[in-house]
């Protein structure tokens, strides 16, 4: 029954109950678009910015999948089209077997109770003029969970879940906060209805080395003891590692690569994950310098104008012709690892045969059975090439 | 001191340098701020010196004072701010002096890259003239010739289509460019001392690496010392020559680079390695990490102002604030009880 | 009703009071005494004018004698004399004291209200809601503000309530375009976004996130509002569509003093004075407010 839903046009309804996903897939997203219409003075449209480009991906139970890309790479605006806030311009975000694009205002609040968010800047998602407890509290509230008592002892609970002692710092405002205590405010704020999924805009971006490491724990702690799934979205590549079980890397709003954690790190396909692994600057003098020429070059271009076919090509060291001719899809190479790069840096394109029965031009779902997922749209039959 | 020399070799290739005086040299720098009708002690008496040709990683958290002393040394800090102590730029005292005298120094001795290149370039200028404003403000040359150092300088800084660029606004760049923009024009002047205080920070990693690599290179070509200003502990491991650790307005620890990595004495500088998440590491691990806060610039601490997080904290360092000495050559730390000498673990 | 010379009034009202005291730091003691100044001289004012009258047998600002006509000022029981008619001066001032500060409170706080509300619906519902209510709005802000002013009170007719609605006109576009901006800005700052993804609704958010955070805005603006609607009460007072005599009002003190100002100056220039001075202060206090709050 899930599956024929899904495969439907929005066949679910609103109102249907978010079934419990029987395959463990807590969040599905497919063809992912979000766009941005940008006005000259006038209010004449200037031109659209297409941040996220056809994006899709699964997210499991109790999974951290960690979204790492720079500037312009549309991250941010994933995490904000997932959480319809705004919703994306076409695709599809299934949260708990439920279509969340499209729903109707209440249907949307019912859903997203199980969905919440942490932003980057801890000063600012908090209202200034609130008290701790008050703005753990919102939620609760907004949602008409328990009485009063109720929701009291909820919200010191979920503040002591996140280290703050509710009797010191209930009744503090966020500006006698630190940068630190400021987001343990926030995830606490998250936590207070017992979500299923966080995501996790930037975190620990803004804030200091030390304090960023107790933050960090602070997720994994969370992470142990509830039982949380989180997107976790950072420019920081040792960050997303310490983190995540897979890791997504994106390029000016599409995505390049996602596997396993380990893999993406020990051997990664796409050469925008290379240059991205080689930038980083390792706090061990032996190490050294690495030479960035090898595996990038240029700059970004501008996200309103993307090169044709893959994004990537122009900053390339490997580019070829059929790189700009043809947008790459979206390939598995191994045990859930899968590229999207005519000339990956390593491995085979595994041979897949469209399932029986399946009309031509219909999306196919290709099923890795050991994964047991659904990860991309494969249309065409490919041969295995060899690199 | 730390002193450098270079000793001939059997060829004699090289002739033997003598130890060049220092370019800078900070003696008991002191920084503090009225506000609100409480004192904050940014600076609490730092010295260190700069060589010619050295690149200084300066590492510290927010509020170690980092930025605040570097602002002294260029004279940046607004007038609520008290310094005391002695700067001096090859042997000129540069604490006290005036705005204008300063302001001949400014660009010509020194100069500073900051974190946000937007803000340090004027949207309503073209690029060009942001340059030659600077040129011309320490040289006295006409407009063509100072038209073509600067485009040079955009060439310096590999800045792609210099000719074209120099006729461009701002906003019509990136990010990265727009930093090199801010290189070219820090460097217009040929100053021998370049403070880049989280000139990076704000940029993409691969931007990052191209940008810290740029200045690397032309630290080479020009001779200019680079005292790099930062968080990070992996780029001062990548790129500098010394590294100089600030907690509490204090150095708590200075040594080259390999060095101090290979063996680090301060239990601050060790968190702050512990606490950087690290590719190596396995996915899910904790991160060992210190608690607490750094003190309240308020009021000089009566000991060590790491006591109260350090994690080999004894009664001696809550009394007695540790001072900064040179215990072995080339290395300073600021420590009763530093690692790696047996007592701690 | 003769009154004892030395009582009235001796402590001159616009002295600053000198048992001011800031703290250490010297730019804060200046702040604080950009506020306190013109706060004092506001207090008293609204003392005088309310107060006391009602504790001190204040002569009646109308129905004076003819044997009182013309006295000069400072003269034994008016101190600042008696106007053509025989009414004590004084008092004239402060009864329309009052009509000046009742209708400056009245319009401000219906242009808070009613501008407030429009401006931040406009600005969070945004889209067709926010376009429409604009462009109304922009038809009233496209007349000048006393030719507005003048012609609704002329339909209405002269009385003090009158003169509020007729205000009010002006004040609430202008309300709901400083409510529209403050609130634009606070529309899409990450706390608000937080507060719907919480589920919030949007009634709740609007009053319990965005007017707190809105507030010393709005308040400073109505400062300056205040300011700017004592004088232009006394414009229509003085162009006879606003407070009819022989009510008292500082505008229309004015303007029966005008035919006289060769020959009795005082007649005009003292209220002039209060006017001007309310208006002042008003300015001052809000401009004082505005620079501590955003500092904050």
């Amino acid at each position: 029954m899930l599956a024929s839903a899904r495969e439907g046009n929005s066949a679910v309804t609103a109102t249907a109950p978010p079934a419990a996903p029987d395959d463990g897939i807590l969040l599905e997203v497919r063809h992912l678009v979000q766009e941005f219409v940008l006005r000259d003075f006038g209010g004449a449209k200037g031109g659209v910015l297409q941040a996220v480009s056809d994006v899709s991906f699964d997210l499991r139970v109790g999974e951290t999948l960690g979204i790492v890309g720079e500037t312009g790479s549309g991250k941010s605006t994933l995490a904000r089209s997932v959480i319809q806030a705004p919703p994306p311009k076409h695709g599809q975000v299934i949260f708990q077997g439920q279509e969340l694009v499209g729903l109707h205002h209440k249907a949307l609040k019912s859903a997203r109770r199980n969905l919440q968010m942490v932003f980057q800047d801890p000063f600012s998602s908090l209202d200034p003029r609130w008290s701790v407890s008050r703005l753990v509290e919102e939620p609760l509230i907004a949602y008409g969970t328990g009485n009063l008592a109720e929701r009291r002892e909820r919200v010191k609970s979920v503040l002591d879940l996140v280290g703050l002692d509710p009797n010191r710092y209930g009744i503090r405002r966020p500006r006698e906060l630190s940068g630190g205590q400021c987001q343990r405010v926030a995830v606490a704020r998250a936590l207070a209805l017992e979500p299923k999924l966080i995501l996790c805009d930037e975190p620990v971006s803004s804030l200091d080395v030390l304090v960023q490491a107790q933050v960090l724990n602070l997720f994994e702690k969370l992470r142990a003891e509830l039982g949380l799934s989180y997107l976790f979205i950072a420019h920081d590549l040792a960050l997303v590692k310490q983190v995540s079980d897979r890791v997504a890397v994106m390029y000016l709003g599409k995505l390049c690569e996602i596997g396993p954690v380990r893999e993406i790190y020990s051997e990664p396909l796409h050469p925008y994950t290379l240059a991205l692994l080689t930038s980083i600057p390792d706090p061990d003098p032996q190490v050294g310098r690495q030479d960035t020429a090898d595996v990038i070059k240029g700059e970004l271009p501008s996200p309103l104008d993307p090169p044709s076919g893959c994004r990537f090509r122009t900053r390339c060291p490997r580019a070829q012709e059929r790189c700009a001719a043809e947008v790459p899809e979206m390939r598995p190479m191994s045990n859930g690892h899968y590229v999207a790069c005519h000339f990956p840096l390593a491995g085979t394109w595994q041979a897949e045969a469209p399932p029986a029965g399946q009309a031509a031009g219909e999306s196919a779902g290709q099923r890795i059975p050991e994964q047991g997922r659904i990860v991309n749209d494969i249309v065409n039959n490919q041969s295995t090439m060899r690199f | 001191m730390a002193a450098s020399a270079t000793a001939a070799d059997a060829g004699g290739q090289q002739a033997v340098q003598l130890a060049p005086a220092p370019l800078l040299e900070i003696s008991d720098l002191r920084v503090t701020f009225r506000a609100r009708g409480a004192q904050i002690y940014a600076v609490q008496g730092i010295s260190y010196t700069v060589e010619p040709g050295q690149t200084l990683a300066i590492i510290g958290e927010s509020g170690s004072g980092k930025t605040v002393s570097a602002q002294a040394v260029m004279g940046l800090l607004p007038g609520s701010a008290r310094v005391s102590g002695s700067v001096k730029f090859k042997g000129e005292e540069l604490v006290g002096r005036s705005q204008q005298d300063l302001r001949s120094h400014r660009g010509r001795s020194f100069a500073m890259v900051f974190q946000y290149p937007e803000r340090s370039l004027n949207p309503t200028m073209r690029i060009g003239a942001q340059i030659t404003e600077a040129i011309r403000t320490h040289v006295q040359i006409g407009k063509n010739e100072a038209h073509d150092r600067a485009v040079d300088l955009l060439k310096m800084v590999r800045l792609p289509a210099p000719a074209r660029r120099f006729y461009e606004y701002p906003h019509q760049l990136s990010g990265g460019m727009r930093q090199r923009v801010v290189i070219a024009i820090a460097l217009a002047c040929g100053p021998q001392v370049l403070f880049a205080d989280e000139a990076t920070t704000a940029l993409d990693v691969t931007t990052q690496a191209q940008i810290m690599d740029l200045l690397l290179e032309l630290q080479q070509q020009t001779g200019t010392a680079l005292v790099m200003i930062s968080h990070d502990l992996g780029l001062a491991a990548t790129y500098a020559e010394d590294v100089m650790v600030m907690y509490a307005g204090k150095i708590v620890e200075r040594a080259p680079t390999k060095e101090l990595f290979a063996g680090v004495r301060m239990p601050y500088t060790q968190a702050l390695l512990d606490a950087i998440p690290r590719i190596e590491l396995e996915p899910h691990v904790l991160l060992p990490v210190i608690g607490g806060r750094p003190p309240d610039l308020a009021s000089i601490p009566q000991g060590c102002p790491f006591a109260p997080r350090c994690p080999g904290v004894q009664e001696d360092c809550r009394t007695d604030a540790p001072t900064l000495k040179q215990h072995e050559a080339g290395r300073w730390w600021a420590c009763w009880h530093p690692l790696g000498k047996g007592t701690q673990q | 009703m003769s009154l004892p010379a030395a009582n009235i009034l001796t402590t001159a009202s616009v002295a600053p009071a000198a048992e001011l005291a800031g703290p250490a730091a010297g730019r804060r003691w200046v702040r604080n005494l950009e506020i306190a100044i013109p706060a004092t001289v506001l207090v008293l004012l609204l003392f005088f004018c309310f107060i006391w009258p009602m504790v001190y047998p204040v002569p009646k600002p109308v129905g004076g004698s003819l044997t009182t006509v013309n006295l000069p000022l400072w003269s034994k029981g008016h101190i600042f004399g008696t106007d053509i008619v025989g009414n004590d001066v004084m008092s004239r001032i402060l009864y329309g004291g009052r009509v000046s500060f009742e209708v400056a409170a009245g319009v401000q706080a219906i242009g808070l209200a009613v501008g407030g509300l429009i401006g931040l619906v406009a600005a969070y519902r945004g889209g067709w809601t926010d376009a429409v209510l604009m462009r109304i709005l922009d038809i009233f802000i496209a007349f000048p503000s006393l030719v507005l002013v003048l012609a609704i009170a002329d339909s209405l007719g002269p009385s003090e309530t009158h003169v509020i609605w007729a205000l009010s006109a002006f004040s609430i576009p202008a309300f709901a375009r400083v409510a529209r901006a403050a609130a634009l800005q606070l529309r899409d700052r990450p706390f608000v976004v937080a507060a719907r993804l919480s589920g919030t609704r949007a009634w709740r958010i609007m009053f319990q996130h965005l007017v707190p955070n809105m507030l010393p805005q709005l308040l400073t603006f109505s400062m300056l509002g205040a300011s700017l609607t004592i004088i232009l009460e006394g414009a229509l007072d003085f162009l006879g569509y606003g407070i009819p005599q022989p009510t008292a009002s500082w505008g229309n003190m004015i303007a029966s003093g005008e035919s006289f100002i060769s020959v009795y100056p005082r007649y005009v220039v003292v209220p002039s004075i209060f006017l001007l001075g309310t208006a002042i202060a008003l300015n001052m206090l809000g401009d004082g407010l505005r620079a501590r709050w955003d500092v904050r």
